[in-house]
């Protein structure tokens, strides 16, 4: 191998010099070896064969005479001045060589900046790509290399915003308070700053008590960590990352270990007052915040007012998810407050413990709402009086276009009050009754109340006890409001035959 | 679980209705879902036919063109087709979610029912023991009262007994919460395999929809292309035959068209012939008469040419000429400018010399004004001294010419008591005393100095003013030089009106003027204005004036009619206002015979004025001159006058004088000898005598006696 390395450099030395020589007979060596492998390993073998042959290729030159030169030509057969690659190739690829510690690609033209992207390596460190390159199929290459499966279009389209997202998501994930070194993270914030806008974490790991290694020596798997007491159980403190990332947009969080096995203790999924107060402080901190949600973390009534107190005038939040947890009134009617204070669109409170009470206070503040699309109930236990309440303040509300109330516990009553704002109604596009207990009465109720209505798509009654005809019936009420509203859809763009302008609607009805 | 139950009883429902051949999915084969599919798109069909119905109104116009095209139907009946079982897939798969909602919400409501169970158990269970803690405590009290030690121990063992039961209760509860809890756990397990279970199914059924809507996707995406490809070979053919008409009719209106152009074409070649001809004709024609235009045209161009060449030496020599004159002028201009720096630098220094002059001049001026004030000054009281020394003078020259004239009349009346003397004594004539108007003369010659109007005039007022303030005092003697009968008053009053009446003599700017002044100061002004223009310059004419008026008033006023024909119709009615006035004013008038100047009606004045004014035009004309001597006293009169006095004797007199002189003399000269010789006479005489005496003495004397010879004796020898 090394030996014909040489061949082609000797012979060409004459007439060039001797560093791009070399690379160049490498790379020649290179494409040709590697050409059958996959384009990810190429580089690898290639990077720890750049240095030696130059120390290699002078020795011989110096010291061995012109006849091993001459015989080593006489017995290349392939070789031929055709394959003697280009300068600017040679240039290119000595630039992509040294990239870590002399990056140069703003300086170059267009075209070969190209080509030097597609051959740098998606292992260089951060620090030095993060800020320089641009282009989204090294980001590509960098993201497929190390996740096998990602979908870009979940990180708006663009691989190297993906690219740091799922990097920060991967380091918060298998953040260990007072074990990892927070610098791990803060160095990589000037680098990911403009590219993140999103973070989506579902573990926080507690910290690890020194304690159980100890004794897990002998008990390494025995429920041990049962009795370990209860201090230091706060998590990774968001503040400083939140207050750094300028495009943070989105905030998704969980407060719990993946896969804990058998190693569950209810101390892994603990949401303390200390990483609470400490959200709050970054959510608020954070004006560009739309999104924040906050599931399956234990947030009880004290926990949620207080990230609610301080997510009050917030001037960016559109959509608060706080599904999954314990709230109860007293949150719900933090949350209630919210809607009065901010321009919040969605609501989600899914599988929480509002009752009456906390459905009622909702319900006054959706009266006077004027920018909540979307409110969802599901599972939660507000029964008939929350859901007249929220009712008769949707017979005032003209925004809320989804509503989820599903297992909830409501009967008649609610179905009739209902009822009624169907047929006032015109905003309402979605609600959901299943899994309550509405009974054929309050069936019949509903399907007069839709007769009546002209713009609901979607109405889910499943499991709620109405009689078969009714629900079928509601079902043509619905399937007839969604013909006409395809029509709406249609009709004001311009008359055009149908045969052309339904083509397209096929696939997306 | 649920979903297919629930759907199931649906189904049977839809059994009811008549199974309708679908093209999919059949109602009758035995996987569900194919039947639920099979269902849903029956409703789509009937829910599309409706909407087409209610659609139909404003889509009659496409709709031939629907019936006609296959792909459109074909294609709503897909897309209807995929809807529905999108939707059903959707509902499948999120029944799975559904059912666990409801089975959560089951337990729930069984946890909360077991929760509150348990709950009032515990309670029950706390009354109880708490019932019987007490019992104890109780019975320990007890315990402590007893003494004998049999009934303590009996007590002990039952205390110990109903503690036993306490714990024993204690412990059941705590087995049987256990219980629940590992019950709980057991279903926690089950749950959790059931849920597994569920994400399996729900995996399951996803997968399912997926191929299921793929397949169906594709399926319709066929049905869809060889409905189209179906119609667009329907439409090829159509086209085709279309098209091979038309070109038959196309080849066949070509033809046509062909023959039409090849006629055309003949003709029109015909025509163009025929132009070219004519063409032809006139471009010669025009040729020549253009050649010989060209012709004249050159040779007025060599006139130009020549005339051309000839203003262009003269502008040549013009241009040379001026050139000369530029530099000329330009050279000119520099002396000039030369010059004008020059005169500037003397325009400079004459104007600061000029300041300084202005300044010189000034300080000068003020000298020289000081001066002439100081003069003035002196002027004035040079004046001043004059009008003293001339008072002096005349009054010195008064009393001269009094002392002369005094002993001038001294002689005279000498002169004259010689003459009477001559005259009565020595010429026995009568004599008669010479009357001469110098002899009465007393004091200088023309003293009756004549006062000019205007000093009259203030005399007047200032006397009118003076009355004003002593009405008692009476007349002043100063007025005796008044004429006649007029009064100062009457004077005063006809100045007044005269002067209220012919304002219009009187300058405007005067009357400007006088308007900050006295009334009396006012007066004065006007009236010598008035004066100035009327032509009264002396004290007589003022009063002719005065006179005149008065008179005026004495003619006209009584005799009216004497001038009616002058007077305006207007100042006929005078009379009667003036008739009215002297009746006011009849006792004035009595007082003073003179008529009052009231009487004189103002409009009159004019009148009067202008009669006086013609007058007065004749004297006034050689009194011009007079006037320049009255300034110097007028000392010719002095010298005949002290002449007339020398001869107040007359010459024949003075002859007589002398003759009579002379006869004196000579009479005197008699006289004398006489008188010598009577002196001679009586001296003698006296000698004589005293002779006679002496001799006699010495005759008589002694001595005599004595004396050889006597004197006496010597006498008479002479005289013998």
């Amino acid at each position: 191998m090394e030996e014909t390395q040489i061949t082609p450099s000797l012979s060409v030395r004459s007439w060039s010099s001797i560093s791009t020589q070399d690379q160049s007979s490498i790379s020649t060596q290179d494409q040709s070896s590697t050409a059958g492998q996959a384009s990810s390993t190429g580089p690898q073998p290639s990077k720890p064969s750049v240095i030696p042959p130059p120390v290699k290729s002078k020795g011989p030159s110096s010291g061995a005479g012109v006849r091993r030169m001459r015989r080593i030509i006489a017995e290349d057969a392939e070789w031929s001045v055709a394959i003697v690659p280009l300068l600017t190739e040679l240039c290119i690829q000595h630039i992509v060589k040294n990239f870590q510690n002399n990056p140069i690609l703003k300086q170059l033209p267009q075209s070969i900046r190209k080509k030097v992207l597609n051959h740098l390596s998606p292992d260089l460190p951060l620090a030095v790509t993060a800020n320089l390159i641009e282009d989204e199929n090294y980001w590509r290459r960098c993201c497929t290399q190390r996740w096998p499966v990602c979908h870009v279009d979940e990180h708006g389209g663009s691989w190297k915003r993906m690219f740091f997202e799922l990097h920060l998501e991967n380091l918060l994930k298998h953040f260990i308070p007072s074990t990892t070194d927070p610098e791990v993270i803060l160095n990589l914030l000037p680098l990911c700053r403009n590219y993140v806008h999103t973070i989506r974490v579902d573990q926080f790991l507690p910290p690890v008590q020194l304690p159980p290694p100890l004794r897990g020596g002998d008990q390494s798997d025995s429920g041990s960590e049962g009795e370990m007491e209860e201090p230091a159980t706060d998590h990774y403190q968001l503040g400083d990352l939140v207050a750094g990332l300028s495009h943070l947009e989105e905030l998704d969080l969980v407060y719990g270990v993946k896969d804990c096995g058998m190693n569950f203790e209810w101390n892994l999924f603990l949401f303390t007052y200390r990483d609470c107060h400490s959200l709050a402080a970054a959510v608020k901190a954070c004006h560009t915040l739309k999104i924040f949600r906050l599931t399956r973390s234990k947030v009880d009534d004290d926990k949620a007012r207080i990230l609610i107190c301080s997510l009050l005038d917030h001037a960016a939040l559109e959509e608060l998810d706080l599904s999954h947890n314990l709230i109860g009134d007293r949150g719900a009617r933090a949350a209630a407050k919210l809607l009065g204070h901010s321009r919040l669109r969605v609501l989600n409170l899914a599988n929480n413990q509002v009752r009456a009470p906390g459905a009622q206070s909702l319900a006054h503040a959706l009266a006077h709402n004027s920018d909540l699309v979307s409110l969802n109930l599901r599972l939660n236990c507000i029964e008939d009086e929350g859901g007249q309440a929220l009712a008769h303040a949707l017979q005032t509300n003209k925004c809320l276009t989804t509503l989820h109330l599903g297992g909830n516990e409501l009967s008649e009553p609610t179905a009739t009050l209902l009822s009624q704002v169907l047929s006032i109604n015109t905003t309402l596009t979605s609600i959901n009754l299943s899994c309550n207990r509405i009974g054929p009465d309050g069936g019949k109720q509903l399907l007069e109340g839709m007769s009546d209505n002209k713009t609901l798509l979607e109405f889910d009654l499943r499991l709620s006890d109405i009689a078969q005809e009714s629900e079928y019936l509601i079902g043509q009420a619905l399937c007839a409001n969604r013909e006409a509203a395809r029509q709406r859809a249609l009709s004001p763009s311009h008359f055009m035959s149908p045969a052309t302008a339904k083509g397209p609607e096929n696939p997306a009805g | 679980m649920n979903p297919p139950g629930s759907l199931g009883v649906l189904e049977e429902k839809e059994e009811e209705h008549l199974a309708t051949p679908v093209l999919g999915p059949s109602i009758h084969s035995d996987n569900p879902q194919e039947r639920i599919q099979a269902r849903r798109l029956r409703i789509a069909a009937r829910l599309e036919a409706r909407r087409r119905e209610a659609l139909g109104e404003y889509l009659d116009g496409k709709e031939s063109e629907e019936d006609q095209s296959k792909s459109y139907k074909q294609k709503e009946e897909s897309r209807l087709k995929l809807a529905k079982l999108l939707l059903c897939g959707t509902e499948l798969v999120t029944n799975i979610q559904v059912a666990a909602d409801i089975r959560e919400i089951h337990r729930r409501v069984e946890e909360e029912e077991i929760k509150r169970q348990r709950l009032e158990k515990l309670e029950n269970e706390v009354k109880t023991s708490q019932d019987k803690f007490e019992e104890i405590t109780m019975k320990w009290e007890e315990g402590k009262q007893k003494r004998i030690p049999q009934e303590l121990w009996e007590m002990l063992n039952a205390q110990q007994v109903h503690c036993a039961g306490l714990i024993e209760d204690k412990n059941k509860l705590i087995s049987e919460l256990q219980q629940e809890l590992k019950a709980k756990d057991d279903q926690y397990v089950k749950d959790l395999k059931k849920q597994s279970g569920d994400i399996c199914l729900l995996l399951e059924r996803m997968e399912e929809q997926v191929k299921n809507v793929m397949k169906t996707f594709r399926q319709e995406l066929q049905h869809i292309e060889k409905a189209f490809e179906v119609e667009r070979e329907e439409l090829l053919t159509n086209n085709k035959k279309k098209w091979e008409q038309a070109l038959q009719a196309h080849n066949a209106k070509e033809l046509e068209y062909l023959m039409n152009r090849i006629k055309k074409v003949e003709d029109h070649e015909k025509q163009l012939n025929k132009q070219r001809i004519w063409d032809c004709e006139e471009y010669n024609t025009i040729k020549i008469k253009l050649e010989q235009d060209v012709q004249i045209l050159e040779q007025q161009l060599q006139q130009m040419k020549a005339t051309y060449q000839l203003n262009q030496e003269k502008l040549e020599y013009n241009f040379q000429v001026l050139k000369k004159r530029d530099e000329e002028s330009t050279v000119i201009k520099s002396q000039q400018k030369r010059k004008i720096n020059c005169l500037h630098d003397v325009l400079n220094n004459l104007r600061s010399k000029y300041n300084k002059q202005v300044k010189q001049f000034q300080e000068e001026n003020q000298s020289l004004t000081s001066d002439y004030k100081r003069l003035v000054m002196q002027f004035k009281e040079m004046q001043k001294a004059m009008r003293h020394f001339a008072l002096i003078d005349d009054k010195q020259f008064r009393e001269i010419w009094l002392m002369n004239e005094e002993e001038v009349k001294d002689l005279i009346s000498r002169a004259f008591d010689v003459d009477r003397i001559i005259h009565t004594h020595h010429l026995g004539l009568p004599w008669t005393a010479p009357d001469f108007w110098f002899l009465k003369n007393v004091g200088p010659i023309s003293q009756q100095q004549q006062k000019s109007a205007t000093q009259i005039l203030e005399e007047v007022l200032m006397e009118a003013e003076e009355e004003g303030a002593e009405e008692a005092a009476s007349e002043p003697e100063s007025y005796l030089d008044l004429p006649k009968q007029v009064s100062a008053k009457t004077t005063r009053k006809i100045l007044m009106l005269l002067c209220d009446e012919s304002g219009f003599l009187v300058e405007r700017k005067l009357l400007s003027l006088l308007l900050p002044l006295d009334k009396s100061e006012c007066y004065l002004l006007k009236l010598d204005a008035i004066f100035s223009a009327l032509g009264i310059e002396s004290e007589d004419d003022l009063y002719k004036l005065v006179n005149f008026f008065l008179k005026y008033q004495a003619h006209h006023s009584p005799p009216s009619q004497e001038r009616t024909s002058l007077v305006s119709p207007l100042e006929k009615l005078d009379p009667q206002g003036e008739k009215e006035g002297s009746l006011v004013d009849r006792e004035p008038q009595e007082k003073q015979p003179p008529p009052s100047p009231q009487l004189i009606h103002p409009n009159d004045v004019l009148k009067i004025l202008e009669a006086f004014v013609t007058g007065l035009r004749k004297p006034r004309d050689f009194r011009a001159p007079v006037k320049l001597l009255k300034v110097v006293r007028d000392d010719s009169k002095d010298s005949a006058y002290w002449k007339a006095l020398t001869t107040v004797i007359p010459a024949t007199t003075l002859n007589l004088w002398d003759a009579l002189y002379t006869a004196l003399e000579k009479y005197h000269l008699v006289l004398t000898q006489r008188a010598e010789l009577l002196i001679e006479n009586s001296s003698l005489e006296r000698q004589n005598t005293e002779l006679q005496q002496l001799l006699q003495q010495y005759l008589d004397s002694k001595i005599n006696s004595e004396l050889q010879v006597p004197p006496t004796e010597v006498f008479r020898v002479p005289t013998k």
